[in-house]
């Protein structure tokens, strides 16, 4: 089927893909731009249409014609002589870009919504020591973008010997032997992520609060914002302040069910994993498809989480990190894969394929009471303090406020008594596992021969209490346990550089 | 496949923590001390132009002065107990470096996960003959070790040991995910 594509000589990509770069091009220009276009939106009606048309016309003729000239200016080839994937690209600062062909670590075929209308595939190349993804090839045909894949890891390989498994790139042809149905998509969506939605609503609602309040003022400054500023105020005096307190928990509450339950649907609709001599081959992604590949040689923490409904409805999260070069955490993150929903039995399956056994739970290390007083200075005495010098400082219509400080306080009492009763380590001969999380409960697995350092400290008050904390670093991430018993701690240190300094296997 | 699995006695491993460290050259404490003057003299200079363009505040110098004095000195005095802290030790297998005052930390490296070796020398470290060395794992930046205040000819040696280490490793042991081998 495949046709026998020549690399050989610098050639571009599907003409078709300036419609790809044009959006990507206009895409980041709104990007760049959407505080000052939301700002013209409110003013749409004073503004003079002719101009506006003509500037639009402008920007999108200039934006064609810059896609135009980056099309005209991609090419890729791959130089034999050299052993090198060669990429040319570039309007004003000409780029030229040459990778090894034995660096090349993946090449991932992904398609997004504009890709998809069009009918072509981005190529994107990841190498060893770069944090991002190098090389992108924006618009090629499916069957020219499988052929380059196993061009260059063909190559790839040919260089790694000592990388067994033979790479076949993905083909509909795979049977995926875990599928996430959409009913699990479902359960996913509406019971995780509440915090972070929960921080990107709120986000939302005060730069819309403070967008609409400085709009306003500007379009008629003077009295009339302040009447409004008033207004806005007002509606917050105490009797409202208690109904509509629970009347926006609910609705931000509603609002994060829907956000989150959109959000995971669009990313992992249709989630599909297949297994390839010893690699996961997964597929995601409803507007975006996005072709992933893992090894479990190069999985350094795997990571499940679960909360207590998510246990109810039999559905787990899991997160994948695999090593990637000198990355910070932050990037680390961003490339762990995540496994939407998956039941105990699929869990099962995966762990036995990333582990080639289900991981068991070790001996049991608990952490200090002294744990909790972090936490507690930093949620409870510190805003508390200030909350309530603020109200004594401040008129006595605020003092009804404090109705509210002992629901926060019963909150934060119970998510800290989970915290430190969910925060363990078990350790085993094989396997390092700390779990953590007040809410979600997060299971992190580690293999001992993955460590990359051991560091051990303590802080010099702790020296009595006979508690401190070790934190071991993978390649894809670290991992840390605070305030155990410093014997333990450091027997443990001692167990894992012996295990390390001996094993046979290699982190990657 | 010869595979032997004995227990393994936790208390009979070698102990990380009563490995005698090494202290830094002596010199070193005389680098800390010149980079912390340096610092301070600046502030004071900055401190002075300021005090010398704003009428204002210029009648409390004195305050200023002895501010900027106390912040030497405990700058000096943490300075003396952080130098008396750091150590390091190479045993065999891997690298320790311990430092901290509030915090101790000891940061162990097995040799087996180096992923390449730095030397460095600062500027004042040079007068005295000194360089610093670093090591650097996969595991990123707050995994690594750098190691100050090593006289220029041990820094070159340990380097060289780190580095015939390195290359004494198996580069990559085929190992597959069934523990099965080959080469």
């Amino acid at each position: 089927m495949t046709e026998k594509a020549n690399f050989n000589q610098p050639q571009r990509q599907s003409l078709i893909g300036v419609l790809v770069m044009f959006t990507d091009t206009f895409q980041k220009i709104i990007r760049a731009m959407w505080p000052l276009l939301v700002v013209w939106l409110f003013k749409f009606n004073q503004m003079n249409k002719l101009y506006l048309g003509l500037g639009l016309l402008v920007v999108i003729a200039l934006v064609g014609i810059i896609a135009y000239l980056q099309y005209l200016n991609f090419t890729f080839y791959i130089d034999e002589e050299s052993d090198e994937f060669i990429i040319s690209k570039g309007v004003l600062n000409k780029t030229k870009i040459a990778i090894q062909l034995h660096k090349i670590q993946q090449v991932n075929i992904n398609q997004t919504l504009v890709q998809k209308i069009i009918g072509v595939h981005a190529l994107d190349v990841d190498t060893a020591g770069s944090n991002k993804k190098e090389v992108s090839i924006r618009a090629i045909s499916h069957n020219l973008a499988v052929a380059l894949k196993t061009k260059l890891l063909s190559e790839a390989k040919k260089e790694q010997l000592n990388n067994q498994s033979t790479e076949i790139p993905l083909t509909d042809k795979e049977e995926p032997f875990i599928k996430i149905s959409f009913v699990s998509l479902l359960k996913i969506g509406v019971t995780s992520n509440y915090v972070r939605s929960f921080g990107v609503l709120m986000a939302f609602f005060i730069t819309i609060y403070e967008n609409v309040k400085q709009i306003l003022q500007s379009a008629d400054a003077g009295d009339a914002a302040n009447a409004v500023d008033e207004k806005i105020d007002s509606y917050l005096n105490f009797d409202m302040a208690v109904y509509s307190a629970f009347l926006f928990i609910l609705v931000l509450f509603v609002l994060i069910l829907i956000v989150n339950l959109v959000r995971t649907i669009i990313r992992y609709f249709d989630f599909k994993m297949a297994k390839q001599n010893h690699s996961l081959l997964l597929s995601y992604g409803l507007l975006n498809t996005k072709n992933t590949i893992i090894k479990p040689e190069k999985v350094q923490i795997v990571a499940l989480s679960q909360n207590w409904l998510q246990k109810k409805m039999d559905v787990l999260n899991i997160k994948i990190k695999q090593a990637s070069g000198n990355e910070t955490d932050k990037e680390n993150k961003k490339s762990a894969l995540e496994i939407p929903g998956c039941n105990a039995v699929e869990k099962d399956e995966i762990l036995k394929l990333l582990f080639s056994q289900i991981p068991q739970q070790g001996a049991k290390l608990q952490p200090n009471w002294r744990y909790l007083l972090f936490p507690v200075l930093f949620y409870v005495v510190i805003p508390v303090s200030v909350l309530l010098l603020y109200v004594f400082n401040s008129e006595e219509a605020t003092l009804n406020y404090l109705v509210f400080l002992p629901f926060y306080l019963a909150f934060v009492a119970i998510m800290l008594y989970f915290s430190y009763r969910h925060y363990r380590l078990f350790v085993n001969e094989q396997y390092i596992i700390r779990q953590s999380g007040a809410w979600d409960i997060d299971r992190e697995i580690i293999e001992p021969h993955k460590i990359q350092s051991v560091k051990v400290s303590q802080l010099f008050w702790h020296k009595r209490a006979n508690i401190g904390s070790i934190t071991i670093a993978t390649a894809g991430g670290s991992l840390s346990f605070r305030l155990g018993n410093f014997d333990r701690v450091k027997e443990l240190a001692n167990l894992w550089l012996y295990q390390v300094e001996t094993t046979e296997k290699n982190w990657m | 496949m010869n595979f032997t699995n004995e227990t393994l006695n936790i208390d009979e491993l070698p102990k990380y923590q009563e490995v005698p460290l090494q202290p830094l050259h002596p010199d070193y404490w005389k680098v800390m001390l010149i980079s912390r003057i340096i610092f301070f003299v600046i502030l004071g200079i900055v401190t002075g132009i300021v005090l010398f363009f704003n009428d204002e505040i210029r009648e409390f110098w004195g305050y200023f002065m002895v501010i900027l004095l106390v912040l030497f000195g405990i700058s000096v005095v943490l300075g003396k107990l952080g130098f008396k802290k750091k150590g390091y030790a190479f045993r065999k297998h891997d690298v320790l470096y311990k430092s901290g005052i509030i915090s101790e930390t000891t940061t162990i490296i097995p040799f087996s996960r180096i992923q390449h070796v730095a030397m460095h020398e600062g500027v004042f470290a040079r007068m005295f003959g000194l360089a610093s060395i670093g090591i650097f794992t996969a595991g990123g930046g707050d995994s690594d070790i750098e190691i100050p205040g090593i006289e220029k000819e041990k820094a070159l040696q340990i380097k060289q040991l780190l580095m015939s280490k390195l290359s004494e490793e198996p580069e990559n042991p085929i190992v597959d995910h069934d523990g099965e081998s080959e080469l």
